[in-house]
């Protein structure tokens, strides 16, 4: 008996000696085969086992052996085709890798899909189909050619495609059907690509899963089938990438190397390897709803390669650095495994749609839409980058603002209070300097002309400053900040009293700093009505603070001017009328406080040591400057009665009493502007008053003068002088403009002039403040000019007696001054000869 | 815009009736001002024009000597005070009438 069928009978007996235990020892086969070679003469020859099969051999169509088997180098892989069926699969094989990487460029997650989470998921239920003995020995054949390759990249790589490995028979015949149609395809194609990619797909499925399926069936088998099967995978990765291992491929290696080595020892590790391996399409390739799952999962990846893909497609997007940078990023893997073919990947996918099975292409070419949308969206949204300068954002944002400032509703009112108490003289600054703003806080006009009046040269043109640029941020900020400021709420009260504790919390802010000293006063009042005796300190207090608080009241005022409720008329509604009538008697009751603030009605006490509060606030600069505003808020009487209050208390005017001025004394430099200070600030409304006044008025005022006043300190001061100077011209206006004046005033009138003339004359001589060299005497001319005018010829004849040396010497020093400047004082002079009929010339 | 009614409750408001008044300031670090003052802040920021300001230094070179203080002033037309350096605040004196 012959295990091996051989004749168990060998010619000495040689065969199965007595001491071989029958099977259990294993046989030394070369043993016995050398010994008998060596030994024995009947020792089977080669030539008499040869059938002679060898001869019959056709071998004439041996050439085209290439061809069908493929031609490679005589290397391990080639020794791996051997197995294969046909050349072409080992082609395929390459095209295969080839797509495996297109698939991978594709689809970039697969790396971060690594199959262990998933492992815990049924991986039998795909497999079951694998057991089809049918399938073994088909698989085997590929799984010696590319096992490897697919099992190192394609296993995560392929899941979309489960389709192909569906084990059902017509699904097998319809995998075949597309290699024949991948043929076709290839022969059309193959001027550009080598190879066709399409059909690289359904082989390689089969070949990965069967690569699995021997993994995972190879336990069963003890000794080397484990080993050696993994070993057969591995080899055309190892040649095809020599040296190229990409981390990927590294980490997805491991376990292969690892099934590899210890293989003899552990049985376990060879099935546990492929099963990370294939973990990702076990959850997929469940028999029964395969190629929906497959789309499905297809069109669930996808997304997630998308962006990649917008970015990759150079039609899509602009980017064109974004494609470089994408293939630099999975660089080594496309770049290794495809070689210098890969950079067409992009161009070719498209076709590479073409071979997508129908599902997936739908399924892609709705993602391709979507795609193409978004990026178009994205297009639209970014062609008009860059339109916009900083600056013009800020302003638009600035507009923003504003609109939301109105749209909060009554903000818009508090924004314009808020605006002046942000920046109250810059608001004054600008009106009155800036260019008009169309500002929905543009104060109203007549508040620029308040403080126009106010301007009186110091601070002149050279100060101007464009603050444009800075306006913008500036404003911005402030209504930011209003908006800000508007949103919260902010506390009222300026402290916060806990109750139990004993102090008081101040808030402080940028506004209204916390007080370091809260002294409480007694109700006794501001000013200390009950002064026994009154310093001159005490005074200049006493008038400094009546001056501080006609100002606030005059900002109240002020202020409440601007808060002018629109006009109303016969349509206006109640609430509107309310209104009106509530502000008219807020600006009375300011008024009335103004009134009183200035102290004008304080009774007149003609010996008492310190002069009457209202002309003691005449005496600081900005008392002065006070009487023109004060002056816009109260009526024609109280206007008369402040300039009766001034001319009755003409002496005692610091600007009079003090600006005494005479050749050998002229007045100090800050005399000196406080008179033009005077004349500049509370001469203009009294003249103003006067020019308007009658006849009867102006009596009046020159018999207060007359009957008040010092009349030598008051004729020989500038400011009494100009006011004697507006009184007496304005007499002989009206008598001039008026024929039928009043016979009795004008007779009080000329009785008056007779009164002031006989004051004066004493005077005349000494009237000019400077010696002759002085210029600064126009005012003097002017006042002789309107004594002149209305003086009787015998009275004129004394003015030219009174005035005759100034005149004379003014011509001849007139003479030796550069020629404009003597015209200038000829003609002051002039101005006084020529009201007295006379002329500068006749004096030649 | 400014304050309330109560114009004179708080120490501030004695420099507010100094306001476009000629004042003195001295301020840390030897120096005196002496100006008309503009405008002021709860601060002591101060706004002077016209101001002339006054440096004393000691001129102590020599050790033998007794130190000797020097006075430098210099006009300004206009000038800000930082409040910080401020010491104190007085009214100049008025005219003698």
């Amino acid at each position: 008996m012959s295990f091996f069928g051989f004749d168990a009978t060998l010619p000495k007996d040689g065969g199965h000696a007595a001491n071989a235990p029958g099977f259990g020892q294993t046989p030394d086969a070369f043993a016995g085969l050398g010994g008998g070679a060596l030994d024995d003469g009947d020792a089977i020859d080669f030539e008499e086992t040869y059938d002679g099969l060898g001869d019959r051999l056709d071998e004439t169509d041996d050439a085209f052996n290439d061809d069908t088997f493929g031609s490679g180098p005589a290397t391990q892989q080639a020794v791996g085709r051997d197995f294969d069926f046909a050349g072409q699969t080992s082609k395929i094989a390459d095209t295969m890798h080839e797509e495996q990487m297109l698939y991978q460029a594709r689809q970039a997650p697969p790396k971060r899909q690594p199959p262990i989470p998933q492992a815990s998921k049924p991986a039998r239920t795909g497999y079951e189909s694998y057991h089809n003995p049918e399938y073994i020995p088909q698989l085997e054949a590929r799984a010696d050619i590319w096992g490897l390759k697919p099992k190192q990249n394609d296993a995560p790589l392929r899941q979309p495609e489960p389709v192909a490995p569906a084990p059902a028979a017509p699904v097998a015949a319809r995998k075949m059907m597309s290699l024949d149609e991948v043929e076709a395809m290839m022969r059309s194609h193959t001027m550009q690509e080598s190879f066709a990619p399409g059909p690289a797909q359904p082989f390689q499925l089969p070949a990965m899963q069967q690569q699995q399926e021997l993994a995972y069936n190879q336990p069963q088998y003890p000794g080397t089938p484990p080993q050696y099967a993994p070993q057969i995978l591995q080899r055309p990765q190892q040649q095809a990438h020599p040296g190229a291992r990409q981390t990927q491929q590294h980490q997805q290696q491991q376990p292969q190397v690892h099934v590899e080595l210890p293989g003899h020892s552990v049985q376990a590790q060879p099935s546990h390897a492929p099963t990370i391996l294939q973990r990702p399409r076990s959850n997929q390739s469940d028999p029964h709803s395969q190629p929906r799952q497959a789309a499905q999962q297809q069109a669930n990846q996808r997304p997630s390669s998308q962006p990649r893909q917008i970015l990759q497609n150079p039609n899509r997007l602009s980017g064109h650095g974004q494609p470089i940078a994408q293939q630099g990023q999975r660089g080594p893997l496309p770049g290794h495994n495809r070689g210098p073919s890969f950079p067409g990947m992009v161009i070719t996918h498209p076709e590479q749609l073409l071979h997508l099975s129908e599902e997936e292409r739908v399924a892609f070419l709705e993602e391709d839409a979507k795609r193409a949308k978004r990026n178009h969206k994205i297009a639209m949204l970014s062609k008009d980058n860059g339109l916009m300068t900083p600056q013009d954002k800020n302003f638009i944002t600035r507009i923003q603002l504003q609109q939301l400032m109105a749209a909060t509703g009554n903000l818009e009112d508090q924004g314009s209070e808020a605006a002046l108490a942000e920046d109250f003289y810059f608001q004054v600054f600008s009106q009155i300097r800036g260019a008009p703003r169309q500002t929905p806080h543009q104060p109203a006009n007549q508040f620029a002309q308040t403080y126009l009046f106010q301007n009186n040269g110091r601070f002149g043109q050279g100060r101007r400053q464009g603050r444009g640029g800075d306006n913008h941020m500036q404003r911005m900020e402030q209504q930011v900040q209003r908006a800000v400021e508007a949103a919260k709420a902010k506390p009222k009260s300026k402290q916060l009293v806990i109750e139990g504790s004993l102090g008081k919390i101040s808030f402080s802010n940028s506004k209204t700093p916390r007080p370091l000293l809260n002294i409480k006063r007694g109700d006794t009042g501001d000013k200390p009505q009950t002064k026994p005796h009154k310093s001159s300190i005490a005074d200049r207090k006493e008038a400094l603070r009546n001056i501080e608080k006609v100002y606030i009241i005059l900002m109240h005022l002020e202020d409440h001017e601007r808060a002018l409720p629109p006009p109303i008329n016969e349509n206006s509604d109640p609430e509107e009328i309310q209104r009106h009538m509530e502000w008219r008697s807020k600006v009375e009751a300011l008024h009335k406080k103004l009134w009183e603030g200035i102290k004008i009605m304080e009774p007149i006490n003609p010996h008492a040591s310190s002069p009457h509060p209202f002309i003691a606030m005449l005496s600081h600069g900005k008392g002065k400057k006070a009487i023109p505003r004060i002056f816009r808020h109260i009526d024609d009487q109280e206007r008369l009665t402040v300039v009766t209050m001034i001319v009755v208390h003409l002496d005692n005017l610091a600007v009079v009493s003090h600006a005494l001025a005479s050749p050998d004394e002229p007045m100090s430099a800050a005399m000196r502007e406080e008179v033009a200070l005077f004349s500049q600030t509370v001469m203009p409304p009294l003249f103003g008053l006067i020019s308007e006044s009658p006849l009867s008025n102006v009596v009046g005022l020159v018999g207060l003068v007359l009957a008040r006043t010092n009349l030598h300190v008051v004729a020989r001061s500038q400011i009494g002088m100009s006011l004697l100077t507006i009184l007496i011209s304005r007499a002989e206006l009206l008598k001039e403009s008026t024929p039928d004046i009043n016979i009795v005033d004008w007779e009080h009138w000329t009785e008056q002039y007779n009164q002031l003339f006989n004051s004066v004359e004493p005077v005349l001589p000494l009237l000019f403040p400077g010696s002759v060299n002085d210029t600064d005497d126009m005012y003097v001319w002017q006042f002789l000019a309107a004594m002149g005018v209305g003086a009787s010829p015998e009275q004129q004849q004394r003015l030219v007696i009174g005035v005759k040396d100034r005149v004379m010497e003014t011509v001849t020093v007139s003479k030796v001054l550069p020629p404009e400047m003597a015209s200038a004082r000829l003609a002051n002079v002039n101005l006084f000869m020529r009201a007295i009929g006379l002329d500068v010339e006749l004096l030649g | 815009m400014e304050d309330k009614e109560e114009a004179n409750n708080e120490p501030l408001d004695l420099v507010r009736l100094c306001i476009d008044e000629m004042v003195v300031v001295k301020l840390r670090g030897d120096r005196e001002l002496k100006g008309r003052l503009h405008a002021y802040d709860s601060h002591c920021n101060l706004v002077l024009g016209d101001a002339e300001e006054t440096i004393y230094v000691a001129d102590d070179e020599d050790e033998d000597e007794p130190s000797r203080v020097r006075t430098i002033t210099k006009k300004l037309e206009m000038l800000f005070v930082r409040g910080d350096s401020v010491v104190l605040i007085a009214p100049h004196a008025p005219i003698v009438h």
